[in-house]
C-alpha cells in the first residue's frame, strides 16, 4: 500500500532535514537558552531564585521552538529552490498544496518534538520543581502547535517574496531576534516598559503562545489567553492562505 | 502590447490518434511569460509510443519551456496538448504519475547518493525491496559505486549528472522527458545512456529528448524537431531531414591566411543564385550547397585572384548539424 503523498514529502522533509546543523539550530540554540539565561538570570533572584525562573522560563521556551520550527519551514523551501528539488518534486506525483501542506506539518512535527526536548530537559535541571499536569501540558503543546503553523507561514511567506539569500537569511536572524525578546519567552510583560516595546508585546504572537503554554502549566489560562488564542488562529488562517497565494505566485518564476 | 487570446484559442486537450499509439499531442500551443512576446509560438508535433523525439535547438530556444509545459509545470497561454490522452488542465497529478522528467539544472537532497535514490523511491512509492534492488542496479550501471556514499553536492559535474538520469529510473514511467541529460557526461557513460535510453524505447517508452549535441540526436532520435525563437522550423526523421536539405552537400574551407572576412565576403557575392548558404567564422566557412562542383571552382578562382591560400578545403555530406544550422541561419536572414 502507498502512503499518502504529504507523508511522503513529510518523510523526506524530515530525512533531509535532520542534521546536525539543523539540529544545533532547532534544538541547540534553545537550549542554551534555557541553561545559560535560566542559571544566569535565575542567580539575579535572592532566595534560589534560579529554579524558581527556570520553572519559569520552560514554557517559554517550548513556546520559542515554534519560531525556530517556522525558520526551519521557511529554509526547507528556500533549499529546495536553491538546489532545485522544488521543481523536481513539482513534477513528480504530488499537488503544490501537498508540497506546501507537507512543510507546514513537517514544522508541526519540529516545533512539537522541539518543545518535548526542552520540557525534558527542564526536567533533567529542576527535576521535581517542574510541576505539570497532563492537561497543562496537552494545552501547551495546543498552542505551540498552533504557533509552528503560524511562523512556519510566516517563514514561506518570506521565503516566497524574497529573492536573494542573503536577504532571507538576514530576515530570519532580525526576525528571531525580534520576535524572542520583544515577548513574553524570558519575562512577563510589565506595564513600565517604554510604550513601544509594550506594543511589541502586545502584537506578537509568541507572547499569546508562552502566556497560553505558561498558564496551562500552572493549570489556569491567563485572561488575555481569551482572546490572544482565537486571534493567534485567525492570524494562522491568513498567513497560511497568504502564503500560499505567494507560493504558487512565485514558484513559477523558479521551476 | 499585451497578448491578446481569444476564447477559442484557449487551451484545450488535443485530439489524440490513438490508432497509432499517438501518446503526446501538442496543436497551436503558445505560451508567453511576460505578456509580450512568445517563448513557444505556434508549436504542433505528436509523438508516438516507443518513439525516441528530440528537440534541437540553440540556447534560448525555447525546448526547456517546451519541456516545462508537457511536464505540467507551466500552463500554457493557449493551443491544445494532451500527455497520455489526458489533459493537463484537468488531469495533471495523474500525468505526473506516469512520466518522468530529468531537468536540465541540478536538483538533489542534501544526502549521499544512496541517500537521494532511497528518498526519490519513497517519493514515489517504489516498495521498499523493489527500491533496494533498483537503487543498487542503477548505481553499478551508471558506474557511480565508489561515490554511493558521498553527499551528491560534493560529487563532480558530470557524477551530479549520472545521479540525476539513474535517479529518475528508480520509478516506472510511460513517458520520459530527458532535457539536455548527457551535459557533462564522458563519451562512454553518454553512449552507454544514450544506448539505454533506446533500448527502453524499444521496450516502449516514449522519451522527449531535448539536446545542443547534433550527434547524439542523430544517434538516439527517431525523430527531431528543430526550434528557434519558440517555433518549430523542421520536423522529420532524421534521415528525412538530411536528403530534405541535400541534394546538398557541405564544402568546408579554411584559409591559411590573408583577410578572412573579406574573403568569405566576395565569395559570398559569387555563390548568390546557385542556392549555396555560406557561415563563415574568422578563417574557416562552412557552405551547403546544390553544386558543390561549381563553388569549388569559384573558391578556386578566388584563391588564385586574391593570392590567399587554402589550408583545408573538403567536400563532405550533409549531417544533421548541417540541417540544423542551415534552419535557423535562414530563420535568422529571413
Amino acid at each position: 500500500m502507498s502512503l499518502p503523498g504529504i507523508v511522503k514529502l513529510m518523510y523526506r522533509n524530515v530525512k533531509v532535514n535532520v542534521d546536525p546543523g539543523t539540529l544545533i539550530i532547532l534544538i541547540g540554540l534553545p537550549a542554551m537558552y534555557l541553561v545559560f539565561f535560566g542559571f544566569g538570570f535565575g542567580a539575579m533572584i535572592p532566595g534560589g531564585g534560579a529554579t524558581a525562573y527556570l520553572t519559569f522560563l520552560t514554557p517559554g521556551i517550548m513556546s520559542f521552538q515554534c519560531v525556530m520550527a517556522g525558520t526551519v519551514g521557511g529554509s526547507m523551501l528556500w533549499a529546495d529552490r536553491r538546489w532545485g528539488m522544488l521543481a523536481q518534486i513539482l513534477v513528480g506525483p504530488f499537488t503544490r498544496l501537498q508540497y506546501l501542506l507537507g512543510i507546514m506539518f513537517t514544522s508541526l512535527i519540529f516545533g512539537l518534538a522541539g518543545a518535548f526536548v526542552m520540557l525534558l530537559g527542564a526536567f533533567a535541571i529542576v527535576g521535581a520543581s517542574l510541576q505539570v499536569t497532563l492537561w497543562g501540558a496537552l494545552t501547551a503543546f495546543g498552542v505551540i502547535a498552533i504557533g509552528s503553523i503560524f511562523f512556519g507561514s510566516l517563514m514561506l511567506l518570506i521565503s516566497g517574496l524574497v529573492k536573494s539569500n542573503n536577504a532571507y537569511n538576514s530576515i530570519q536572524i532580525l526576525l528571531i531576534f525580534v520576535v524572542n525578546f520583544a515577548s513574553t519567552v524570558f519575562y512577563s510583560f510589565n506595564s513600565s516598559l517604554p510604550l513601544p516595546i509594550q506594543v511589541l508585546f502586545q502584537i506578537n504572537p509568541l507572547t499569546y503562545v508562552a502566556n497560553a503554554a505558561r498558564g496551562g502549566f500552572v493549570g489556569s489560562l491567563p485572561a488575555a489567553s481569551s482572546w490572544q488564542i482565537p486571534l493567534l488562529i485567525v492570524e494562522t488562517i491568513v498567513l497560511l492562505a497568504m502564503a500560499t497565494r505567494v507560493y504558487v505566485r512565485s514558484e513559477i518564476s523558479f521551476v | 502590447m499585451t497578448l491578446q487570446i481569444s476564447e477559442n484559442e484557449q487551451m484545450s486537450p488535443a485530439r489524440v490518434d490513438m490508432s497509432t499509439q499517438q501518446v503526446i499531442a501538442v496543436e497551436n500551443l503558445r505560451h508567453s511569460y511576460d505578456g509580450k512576446s512568445f517563448a513557444l509560438d505556434d508549436v504542433t508535433f505528436g509523438v508516438k509510443k516507443g518513439e525516441v523525439f528530440g528537440l534541437l535547438g540553440k540556447n534560448g530556444a525555447g525546448k526547456t519551456t517546451l519541456i516545462k509545459a508537457l511536464t505540467t509545470l507551466i500552463k500554457p497561454t493557449s493551443g491544445k496538448l494532451s500527455i497520455l490522452g489526458l489533459d493537463p488542465r484537468r488531469d495533471g497529478k495523474e500525468i505526473r504519475q506516469r512520466i518522468g522528467v530529468v531537468q536540465q539544472g541540478e536538483s538533489f537532497d542534501f544526502a549521499t547518493v544512496e541517500g537521494n535514490f532511497d528518498i526519490y523511491g519513497v517519493l514515489w512509492g517504489v516498495p521498499t525491496r523493489i527500491r533496494q534492488q533498483r537503487r543498487d542496479e542503477l548505481i553499478k550501471s551508471f558506474g557511480l559505486q565508489d561515490v554511493r556514499k558521498k553527499r551528491a553536492f560534493d560529487l563532480s559535474g558530470g557524477q551530479k549528472r549520472r545521479v540525476q538520469v539513474a535517479r529518475e529510473l528508480m520509478h516506472d514511467m510511460d513517458v520520459l522527458f530527458l532535457d539536455e541529460p548527457t551535459t557533462g557526461l564522458d563519451v562512454i557513460m553518454r553512449r552507454e545512456l544514450l544506448d539505454s535510453v533506446r533500448e527502453r524505447a524499444r521496450k516502449g517508452l516514449t522519451v522527449v529528448f531535448t539536446t545542443h549535441n547534433l550527434e547524439e540526436a542523430d544517434y538516439v532520435c527517431d525523430r527531431v524537431a528543430v526550434v528557434d525563437e519558440g517555433k518549430i522550423l523542421a520536423m522529420d526523421t532524421v534521415e528525412n531531414l538530411k536528403r530534405l536539405y541535400g541534394g546538398k552537400k557541405t564544402v568546408e574551407v579554411t584559409l591559411a591566411g590573408g583577410d578572412g572576412q573579406g574573403f568569405f565576403d566576395r565569395l559570398r557575392i559569387r555563390l548568390a543564385g546557385n542556392g549555396s548558404e555560406l557561415k563563415a567564422e574568422g578563417n574557416s566557412a562552412v557552405i551547403l550547397t546544390n553544386d558543390p562542383k561549381g563553388t569549388l571552382q569559384r573558391i578556386m578562382e578566388l584563391s588564385q585572384e586574391t593570392g590567399v591560400q587554402m589550408d583545408w578545403l573538403n567536400i563532405r555530406k550533409n549531417t544533421l548539424e548541417d540541417v540544423f544550422i542551415s534552419s535557423v541561419t535562414k530563420t535568422e536572414h529571413e
